[in-house]
């Protein structure tokens, strides 16, 4: 009984070796989910994702997942001395329902992780809320539930450099479409619409915005809805765009005034140019400085 | 309060004064006729309001960062300040050369550090020098002094060599505007406030003076001043890393310069002067070393060096080729740019040639820092920028200097190009990172400057309509003056606003009317005090604060000083021996070392990521586990800092995480950040809290006797008022360590690391403590009198006759 018991652990590893070898995911249905991973005893640890990756699933973040898996799994396989210890399968909610069932799993995608002894507990599902789905982060969890270092060796993403590179062609073709009349590369306002551009979206926290992912406005329990971030710390992305648009008005009027004064010409609508200017910058600046002050606690001047 | 009145009165008078420049400018014709003397002289009153202002800008620049040590003391603040002074210390009393091979064996045990070779020694080469030159001329005054109004000094010549700069690229209203933003803008005075003794104080004197000198080169095309601006660069490379920001500034202004199609021998000598002289400078400092030639940081320099000489070769070659030559040499100059192109990505790929390192890397790829290098990321002034900081930094002036870079744009020459350049690069860093909001500051202040500058000359020029004419002559004379280098008025197209300037006398339209002119000057003005108001708040409230001593007001305005701190490493300096290893979170590196004179593990120089990993790992385990680290460091006491009885909030408790998450980066094994949260992912100190937080080294030497303790009535014991939280493990005893001391407000908590042979052990009643020897295995001192040691074939002298005597007679 025993000896026959170790030959079939002998002879799924060889099954899943082979299999692997064709593919580092390999797709579990049912049978197989049972054959290989409910079956005791094993030496191996498997990492199975449950998903649902048909189309009229319409699960968007699946495919998102899937890609990060197949990196590490990818990065497992090929980049690393071959080692029968570890397994990565994909179990599709189409294929293997009664999976499904049987794990009790109501959502997609679950990481899970089956050790070679025991089962499964708590730990053994990685958070996915938590720790996010990047590779990096599967391959720490894998790290901390099996003590197997995955290097996650993404392959180079050419989708940005191919995007460059059209942009580029794009760009050139343009210009050699044009080439009869290149004199808006010359002009000037363009380049300043587009670095005064630039700065406002740095100034008003764009980069912020990109590197920490705030939400676009903050809805509290009760139903209100916040636009100002209310501490000085952070911000929200609608309030990023207020400030831009205020910081837009005070430079075109500080613009107004300054061109009014300076150039020739109707008396009567430089004059109205001028009190337009006066007025954008006394009222957007008393606006952004009371949205200041909202922001920072314990500022003594009021201004509004 | 009552200086803050006054700083705040003399803070408004500068940018005010620079309007009256311009109104004096009105006045000349009428003055002009009593020519004979220098007061009413137009160039004497002019060369006079400019010196009084920038005076008045030096003055009240250096006031208002006083704050600090009007309230407390003139101590040096914070903690890098600490191993600055340190350092000049240490230079002061030995000299120069065994400071550059200064080994110093107090810091980062049992490594040490070769201190000589990893610092930039400018700060402490000029603050020395400032000693030595004082105590030549028989003024004693001690090096504490000079360290802590270094800043607030150089932030005046910051001011100069901005109005410099700005009139260099503008005009002098313009740079007397600058140079008064500068002096009080919240922004600068972060970094150089009286005490805060860091590079950055002298570092941005030395950029904006490199930068005016390198204008001043590309102007003029002499050799003279492109050889100043290396030698004003070498300083710059001496005081501050962010140097390399004006490695690759200028060589982009050199690059967008020829692009534009504005190559000009000018400028070819200009670059090529600075690049030679400043390479071979910036390689003398031992810190830098070979870097130049070797990390991808300086490669665009080289880079754009050698397509300048190919273009230059080019140029030439043309005056005596035919077209269809040229166009051969066209493809060659492509193909060598391509060759050296692939030369240099190959020796950046064989390892000649450094990649970005990670903080300059981080740079670019946002989010590369967060997940590669903790270290990096945990710095809080490595973070990004909100809009309200750029605010709060600046006021007024953020909103108005994309109307100076628009009208740089719109009247755009040779040395605009850098200016403008510099506003897009310098306010892309600011955005990625708080800390170089320092390098955006002074860009905003200049462009602030033209945005001013330009719309008061307009609304206060029109005044006085009848007397354009002389208004006309001096206009020119005052620009003759300034565009005295020939080449310049070929490349000079701008100019467009002051030819605006010099048409409208000649124009017969009406002016805008006296009320609208005045309610617009009027309003700048009021904007122009709301600045100076905010600066002067933001001073001091927000950047004047020691951080070494806190204070605390009551409610009743009275104000209680909490000098924790230095109790405890005093108490440090004291009362342990004097080769006793501290170890602490890196933070307090510094400062023990500066202040309680004592071996540190590790410090604010984080050059060893896994030497702090260790010490986190220490922090972050159990007691016995860390017991293990602490005997392997030779550790002899710990020193924590707890603001829970005082809700102090920067202390070890709340940057836990951070020692969390840099030991798992090097022991995955052993340390997990997932343990530290709850089952729903909080970080709680409380009873609900992970069990495996709650037993760490880091939350027991914090709360160790904690649980005894009730703040008020109110609370229950052992709440912690950082949290807001009563703690969830009240009742503890520690075995490896033992309370040592505990400073007043329980700020900071010393813990000695007890020998393997004091714990664990049965207590023995004192009588039956007695000493029992063995008889015959004792040697006693006499008998290991045979041991006494012997130098063999010593000769031995004989007493007698002198031998030569003996053989002469």
């Amino acid at each position: 009984m025993k000896k026959s018991q170790s030959a079939s652990l002998a002879d799924r590893i060889q099954q899943l070796t082979d299999m692997s070898m064709k593919r580092p995911v390999m797709k579990f249905n049912t049978a197989k989910f049972k054959e290989f991973i409910k079956t005791t005893p094993k030496n191996y640890s498997v990492i199975v994702m449950f998903t649902a990756m048909a189309p009229q699933r319409q699960c968007q973040i699946c495919r998102h997942a899937n890609d990060e898996f197949v990196v590490v799994a990818n990065s497992f396989r090929y980049y690393q001395p071959y080692s029968n210890k570890l397994f990565f399968a994909l179990v599709d909610f189409d294929e293997g329902s009664d999976v499904f069932q049987m794990m009790r799993l109501n959502t997609a995608p679950v990481y899970m992780h089956f050790p070679a002894k025991g089962k499964p507990k708590a730990a053994d599902t990685m958070d996915i809320q938590r720790v996010g789905l990047a590779a990096e982060a599967i391959a720490k969890w894998i790290l901390e539930r099996t003590d197997i270092q995955i290097r996650v060796f993404r392959p180079p993403s050419y989708s940005g450099i191919i995007a460059v590179f059209m942009l580029l062609i794009l760009i050139g073709g343009f210009l050699y479409l044009r080439r009869n009349n290149l004199d808006f590369i010359y002009n000037k306002t363009i380049w300043g619409l587009g670095a005064v551009l630039f700065t406002l979206t740095m100034i008003s926290g764009q980069m912020w915005n990109h590197i920490r992912g705030p939400p676009f406005v903050y809805k509290s329990a009760n139903g209100n809805v916040a636009y100002i971030h209310g501490s000085s710390q952070g911000q929200l992305v609608l309030e990023t765009y207020i400030v831009l648009l205020l910081y837009g008005a005070v430079v075109v009027g500080m613009i107004f005034m300054t061109e009014a004064a300076s150039r020739k010409g109707d008396v009567k609508k430089r004059r109205i140019f001028t009190v337009i200017g006066l007025a954008l910058v006394a009222i957007f600046f008393s606006l952004l400085l009371s949205i200041f002050r909202n922001k920072a606690q314990g500022y003594p001047y009021r201004y509004y | 309060m009552q200086l803050n009145k006054a700083t705040a009165a003399i803070a408004a008078n500068p940018p005010s004064s620079g309007n009256k420049k311009i109104s004096f400018f009105d006045k000349k014709p009428i003055v002009k006729q009593v020519k004979s003397s220098t007061l009413t002289n137009i160039a004497g009153l002019n060369s006079l309001i400019t010196f009084t202002v920038l005076l008045l800008a030096w003055i009240s620049g250096f006031a208002s960062r006083l704050f600090a040590v009007i309230r407390f003391e003139s101590i040096i603040h914070e903690f890098d300040p600490w191993f600055n002074y340190r350092a000049t210390a240490y230079m002061v009393q030995h000299g120069f050369y065994n400071f550059l091979n200064w080994f110093d064996e107090r810091a980062w045990y049992p490594l040490g550090r070769i201190v000589g070779g990893t610092v930039y020694p400018g700060l402490m080469i000029t603050s020395g020098s400032i000693h030595y030159i004082f105590s030549s001329l028989n003024i004693p005054i001690h090096i504490r002094d000079i360290c802590v109004f270094l800043a607030p000094i150089f932030s005046g010549l910051t001011a100069i060599s901005t109005y410099y700069l700005t009139k260099e690229l503008w005009s002098a209203g313009a740079g007397l505007f600058a140079a008064c933003f500068i002096a009080i803008v919240p922004g600068y005075i972060s970094r150089s406030v009286a005490g805060s003794y860091d590079n950055e104080g002298i570092a941005i004197f030395a950029l904006q003076f490199t930068y005016y000198l390198w204008v001043k080169s590309v102007k003029s095309g002499s050799i003279f001043w492109a050889s100043m601006t290396a030698l004003s660069y070498f300083y710059m490379v001496s005081a501050w890393g962010g140097y390399v920001f004006i490695i690759n500034l200028i060589p982009l202004h050199v690059f967008v310069l020829l692009i534009m199609n504005r190559f000009s021998q000018r400028l070819f000598t200009s670059y090529t002067t600075f690049y030679i002289l400043g390479l071979l400078f910036s390689m003398q400092i031992p810190f830098v070393g070979f870097q130049p030639i070797r990390t991808s940081e300086h490669m665009a320099a080289g880079g754009v060096f050698c397509l300048l000489i190919l273009i230059g070769t080019l140029k030439y070659l043309r005056t005596f080729l035919t077209k269809s030559e040229i166009k051969y040499f066209g493809g060659i100059v492509t193909g060598i740019a391509i060759i050296l192109l692939t030369v240099l990505i190959g020796l950046t790929y064989a390892g000649f040639v450094a990649p970005w390192s990670g903080r300059f890397y981080s740079l670019w790829d946002t989010g590369y820092a967060k997940v590669h290098i903790p270290i990096i990321a945990s710095v809080s002034e490595h973070q990004p920028t909100t809009w309200f900081s750029f605010f709060f930094d600046l006021h007024i002036l953020v909103t108005t200097f994309p109307v100076g870079l628009w009208y740089c744009i719109k009247h755009i020459n040779d040395e605009r190009v850098f200016v403008v350049l510099y506003a897009i690069s310098a306010v892309y860093f600011a955005g990625v990172m708080v800390r170089l909001m320092l390098t955006l500051t002074p860009v905003v202040c200049m462009l602030s400057g033209i945005a001013f500058s330009g719309l008061l000359e307009l609304f206060l020029k029109e005044e006085d309509r009848d007397e354009n004419s002389g208004l006309n002559a001096s206009e020119e004379e005052s620009e003759e003056e300034q565009e005295k280098s020939p080449g310049r008025a070929l490349y000079d197209k701008a100019g467009k606003l002051r030819r605006m300037k010099h048409e409208k006398p000649k124009g017969n339209g009406d002016g805008l009317g006296s009320n609208v002119r005045n309610g617009v000057v009027f309003f700048i003005l009021v904007l122009l005090m709301m600045f100076t108001v905010h600066c002067t708040w933001v001073t001091s409230n927000a950047y004047s604060s020691p951080s070494i001593v806190l204070a605390s007001y009551s409610n009743d305005g009275g104000r209680a000083i909490l000098d924790d701190f230095r109790e405890a490493y005093y108490w440090l300096a004291q009362n342990t021996p004097t080769d006793a290893r501290i170890m602490s979170w890196w933070d307090y590196g510094y400062q023990i070392a500066g202040m309680a004179n004592r071996t540190t593990l590790v410090d604010n120089n984080t050059w060893n990521n896994s030497h702090i990993a260790l010490v986190g790992k220490a922090m972050s385990s159990n007691e016995s586990a860390a017991y293990e680290i602490m005997t392997s460091l030779d550790v002899d006491y710990v020193l924590v800092i707890f603001g829970g009885m005082i809700g102090y909030s920067g202390d070890d408790i709340n940057k836990f995480l951070w020692m969390v998450r840099i030991a798992e980066g090097e022991h995955p094994q052993d340390i997990r950040e997932g343990d530290y949260f709850t089952e729903r992912g909080e970080f709680r100190i409380d009873s609900e809290g992970s069990p495996t937080l709650l037993n760490s080294l880091m939350y027991k030497l914090s709360y160790y006797r904690f649980g005894e303790v009730k703040i008020d009535y109110r609370s229950p014991y052992g709440y912690d008022r950082t949290r807001s939280a009563e703690i969830g493990n009240k009742h503890f005893q520690i075995t490896y360590l033992e309370e040592a001391y505990t400073s007043e407000h329980w700020l900071v908590r010393i813990y000695r690391v007890k020998k393997p042979s004091e714990f664990n052990r049965p207590r023995i009643p004192i009588s039956k403590r007695q000493i029992i020897r063995q008889t015959s295995s004792y040697i006693s001192r006499k008998t290991a009198r045979k041991k006494k040691g012997y130098i063999k074939k010593r000769p031995t002298v004989i007493k007698g006759q002198k031998l030569q005597k003996r053989i002469s007679t």
